[in-house]
C-alpha cells in the first residue's frame, strides 16, 4: 500500500483551539492546539475524563466544537465531515464488530464502506495475518473472538481503509503482552508507511516506546507536549505524575 | 454506498441463529394456516352441502305447493373467509324463508361449534396481526441503539457515509431481510388452497394479494415503529421494553377500549326491547283483527269451495294488514337501530384506528368479505330472495305464504287419485354473491391508507431521529 503525505504540506492532523462544552456545561476540551505530521505517532495521554475520547470525537465529527476546529489533511471537519473521513481511519477502545460475520466479512464491509471496492480475498488474508489474526480464524464469525482477535480485527479494517491518519482510541487496552508487541511493531510499520498516528492512550510505557511527541490531557487541557527528543533522558512516568498531581 | 448497507443488513439478519429459528417458526405457522383454511373451507362446504340436501329432502314427498314450511337458504362458505375468519363464524349462516315478515339468520359456526369459539381459528389476521409484528419487532428493536453497544455504529461513522443513506439503508434492508422470505411460506400456501379444492377465483386471488399487501404494510409500520423507538433510545433493553409496551397497547388494548368507550357513548337499542315492542303491536293487530274476523259474514252460497275462497280472501287481506303494520314498524325500529349502531361502529373504528392492528384488521376483513357488513349483505341477499321466493310460491299457489289461511280437506270414501309431487328442484335457488371487489376495495382503501401513513409517519421520525442520534 503506497501512502502519500500531506498533500498540501500541512499536518495531516490539526487540532486549534479545540474546545468542546458539552449541553450540561461541562468543558470537555479547552483551547487545545496541536498537530501529527506524516510519519509521525502522536500518543495522547491522561486519566480518564481527561478529553483524550473528545478529541477524537471530534476529529470524526461524532461531536461540533464549541470552538477552534479539528483539521484533517487541511479539511475542517465539522464543515465538511465527509470528505475529511476519506482521510482517516479510526480503530476504537472494544472493536466487536459485526460478530455474525467472519473476520473476513467484516473486513469486506467496513473496506467497501471506506470506499475501496477493489480488494481481494487474498488482500484482507494478507492484512489479517499482518496484524498477527491466525490464519484458522479469518473465516470464523467474530462472536467467538477474544477482544484481542476482535482489536486486530479492528486494526486490520483500519490499515484496509489506506487513509493517510489514524485515529486510534486506547487500542491496546485488553490486550495481552504478545498482542501489545505486535501492535508497537505494527504501528512502527504504518508510521514507515508515512501514516499520521493520534492514538490515546493510559499506558505511558508503550507511549514512550513508540511515540515520536507526547502530549498529556488534563481536565480538558493539554498540560504538556514533547517530542521525543525533548523527552530523551527523562522519565515520563515521573513528568506524567507530576502534571497529574498538579493543581 | 445504500446497496452496501441493504446487503449487509441482509446478510446480517438472514444469516443469524435467531432468524433461523423464528422464520422456521413463522413459516409452519403460514403454512399451517393455509392449511387449516383449506381444511375448514373442506368442512364448511360439506356442512353446507348437506344442509341444502336436508333442506330438499323435507319437501320430498309433498303434493302441494301449500304445504312447504321452513324452506332455508344457507351462506355459502367463502374462500377467503377459510383465511381471514372476521365475523364469518359468528353470524348465523342459515335463514328461514317464508315469503314474508323479517328474516333472521341462525346457526353460527361458534354457535354450533362453541369450543372453536374459546381460541378462536388459526387465520392470517392472527398470524400478521400478533406473530408478524412480534417478529419485527425481535428484529428491529436493536437496530441502531445495538449498533451503538457493539461499537459498529462508530465505526461505520468514521467513514464518509451520509446518514440519511445510513439509515434508508437499515430499514429497507431490515423489511427486504425479513418480509421476502415470507413470501416463501405464503406462495407455498397459496399452492395449497388449489390442491386441497378451495375453488379461487381470479377475484379471490386478487383480494388474498390484497390482503397479503396490507399485512406487509403492517409488519412494515412495526418495523419503522421499532427502529424509530431504536433510534430514540440509548439502550436496547429500553427499546424493547418501550415496544413491548406499545405493542400490548396497540394489539390488545386499543381494539378493545375503543369499542368499550363507544359503546358507553352510543347506547343501541337492544333486539330484546325492539322484540318486545313488536310483539306488543302484533298483539294489539290480532287483537283487532280478531274483531273483524267475529264480525265477519260469509256470504251465502251453496259451493263450500267459494264460501272457503271469501274466507281465505279475507284473512289474507287481514294478514296482508297486519303484515303491513308490522312491517313499518320494523322498518322504522331497525332504520332506528342501523343508525345508532351505525354511529356507535363509527365511534368505535374510528377510536380503534390509533391502533395499527385493528386498522389492519379493519382492511383485511373488508377485503375477505368478513367484515361487519358481511351479515347485512347476507341478510339483504336473503331479503332479495325472499321476495324471488314469494313471487314463486305465489305463482304455485296463487297467494302469498306466511299468513293465515284455511285449508280444507275432504273426506273420501272411495280412492283419491294420486296426486303429483312438487319437484323442489324448482325451488329458485339461493346464489350468493360475495361483496364485489370494488366495493370491498372502497370499504378497504381507508384502513389500507391509514397503515401506510403509519409506515411513513414512523419512517419519517426514524429518519429525523437518526439524523440527530449521538453515534458515538
Amino acid at each position: 500500500m503506497i501512502i502519500q503525505n500531506s498533500s498540501n504540506g500541512h499536518p495531516l492532523l490539526e487540532a486549534e483551539n479545540l474546545t468542546k462544552r458539552y449541553e450540561d456545561g461541562v468543558l470537555a476540551l479547552d483551547h487545545v492546539s496541536f498537530s501529527v505530521q506524516p510519519r509521525q505517532i502522536y500518543a495522547m495521554l491522561g486519566a480518564n475524563g481527561a478529553g483524550k475520547t473528545t478529541a477524537i470525537n471530534l476529529f470524526l465529527n461524532f461531536i461540533e466544537p464549541t470552538e477552534g476546529e479539528a483539521r484533517i489533511d487541511g479539511i475542517i471537519t465539522h464543515k465538511e465531515p465527509l470528505q475529511a473521513k476519506q482521510k482517516v481511519a479510526f480503530v476504537s477502545e472494544n472493536v466487536m464488530l459485526y460478530p455474525n460475520f467472519t473476520a473476513m466479512q467484516n473486513l469486506d464491509f467496513f473496506a467497501r464502506l471506506g470506499g475501496k471496492t477493489n480488494y481481494t480475498k487474498d488482500d484482507y488474508h494478507h492484512v489479517l495475518s499482518r496484524v498477527g489474526l491466525q490464519e484458522e480464524a479469518h473465516n470464523k464469525r467474530l462472536k467467538g473472538f477474544s477482544k484481542g482477535m476482535r482489536q486486530k480485527s479492528g486494526i486490520a479494517i483500519a490499515i484496509l481503509k489506506d487513509a493517510p491518519a489514524i485515529l486510534l482510541d486506547e487500542p491496546t487496552s485488553g490486550l495481552d503482552p504478545k498482542a501489545g508487541f505486535e501492535f508497537i511493531q505494527l504501528l512502527h510499520s504504518l508510521r514507515e508507511e508515512g501514516k499520521a498516528i493520534l492514538m490515546s492512550t493510559h499506558d505511558i510505557f508503550r507511549a514512550k516506546e513508540i511515540a515520536d511527541v507526547v502530549g498529556i490531557m488534563k481536565q480538558g487541557q493539554l498540560v504538556m507536549q514533547r517530542t521525543r527528543e525533548e523527552l530523551a533522558g527523562e522519565s515520563l512516568e515521573k513528568l506524567y505524575m507530576e502534571y497529574m498531581g498538579k493543581a | 454506498m445504500f446497496k452496501l448497507i441493504v446487503e449487509k443488513e441482509l446478510r446480517e439478519i438472514i444469516g443469524s441463529t435467531k432468524f433461523a429459528l423464528t422464520f422456521g417458526v413463522c413459516a409452519v405457522l403460514i403454512l399451517l394456516t393455509f392449511y387449516a383454511g383449506a381444511r375448514n373451507y373442506q368442512v364448511s362446504q360439506k356442512q353446507y352441502e348437506a344442509a341444502l340436501a336436508e333442506n330438499l329432502r323435507q319437501m320430498e314427498g309433498l303434493t302441494d305447493w301449500m304445504t312447504v314450511r321452513n324452506h332455508r337458504i344457507f351462506l355459502p362458505p367463502q374462500p377467503l373467509s377459510a383465511l381471514v375468519t372476521g365475523i364469518s363464524n359468528d353470524i348465523g349462516r342459515n335463514v328461514e324463508v317464508r315469503g314474508r315478515g323479517e328474516i333472521g339468520a341462525e346457526d353460527s359456526r361458534y354457535g354450533d361449534d362453541p369450543i372453536f369459539a374459546v381460541f378462536r381459528f388459526l387465520d392470517l389476521d392472527f398470524v400478521f396481526q400478533i406473530v408478524l409484528s412480534l417478529f419485527a419487532i425481535l428484529f428491529a428493536y436493536d437496530a441502531i441503539n445495538g449498533e451503538k453497544e457493539r461499537g459498529t455504529l462508530r465505526l461505520s461513522f468514521a467513514n464518509a457515509i451520509p446518514r440519511d443513506k445510513y439509515i434508508l439503508g437499515k430499514i429497507i434492508g431490515a423489511f427486504l431481510a425479513l418480509a421476502v422470505p415470507l413470501l416463501i411460506p405464503i406462495l407455498l400456501g397459496c399452492f395449497i388452497l388449489p390442491l386441497l379444492g378451495v375453488p379461487m377465483t381470479g377475484n379471490d386471488w386478487l383480494r388474498l394479494a390484497l390482503v397479503i399487501f396490507a399485512g406487509f404494510l403492517y409488519f412494515g409500520v412495526f418495523l419503522t415503529l421499532a427502529v424509530f423507538i431504536s433510534a430514540l433510545t440509548e439502550r436496547s433493553s429500553s427499546s424493547f421494553l418501550m415496544l413491548l409496551v406499545v405493542w400490548i397497547f396497540a394489539v390488545l388494548i386499543v381494539p378493545r377500549t375503543s369499542v368499550l368507550l363507544a359503546g358507553r357513548a352510543v347506547k343501541v337499542p337492544s333486539l330484546d326491547e325492539h322484540a318486545s315492542q313488536r310483539s306488543r303491536l302484533a298483539a294489539q293487530l290480532w287483537s283487532e283483527d280478531r274483531n273483524k274476523m267475529a264480525d265477519f259474514k260469509l256470504e251465502k252460497s251453496a259451493d263450500p269451495e267459494k264460501m272457503l275462497s271469501q274466507f281465505n280472501s279475507f284473512m289474507q287481506k287481514l294478514a296482508d294488514d297486519r303484515e303491513q303494520k308490522m312491517q313499518a314498524l320494523s322498518k322504522r325500529l331497525n332504520e332506528e337501530r342501523r343508525n345508532r349502531e351505525a354511529v356507535r361502529e363509527r365511534v368505535a373504528f374510528g377510536l380503534s384506528r390509533i391502533s395499527p392492528a385493528a386498522t389492519f384488521s379493519l382492511a383485511t376483513t373488508n377485503l375477505a368479505g368478513t367484515s361487519l357488513d358481511l351479515k347485512e349483505h347476507y341478510l339483504n341477499a336473503a331479503t332479495d330472495y325472499q321476495q324471488a321466493y314469494a313471487k314463486f310460491m305465489k305463482e304455485k299457489t296463487g297467494m302469498l305464504l306466511g299468513g293465515f289461511r284455511v285449508m280444507a280437506f275432504r273426506n273420501t270414501d272411495g280412492e283419491e287419485p294420486k296426486k303429483t309431487p312438487i319437484n323442489p328442484h324448482e325451488i329458485p335457488p339461493f346464489v350468493y354473491q360475495p361483496m364485489p371487489l370494488k366495493d370491498v376495495f372502497n370499504a378497504a382503501l381507508l384502513d389500507l391508507g391509514i397503515l401506510l401513513l403509519f409506515n411513513l409517519i414512523f419512517f419519517a421520525g426514524a429518519y429525523a431521529a437518526f439524523l440527530r442520534y449521538d453515534v458515538r
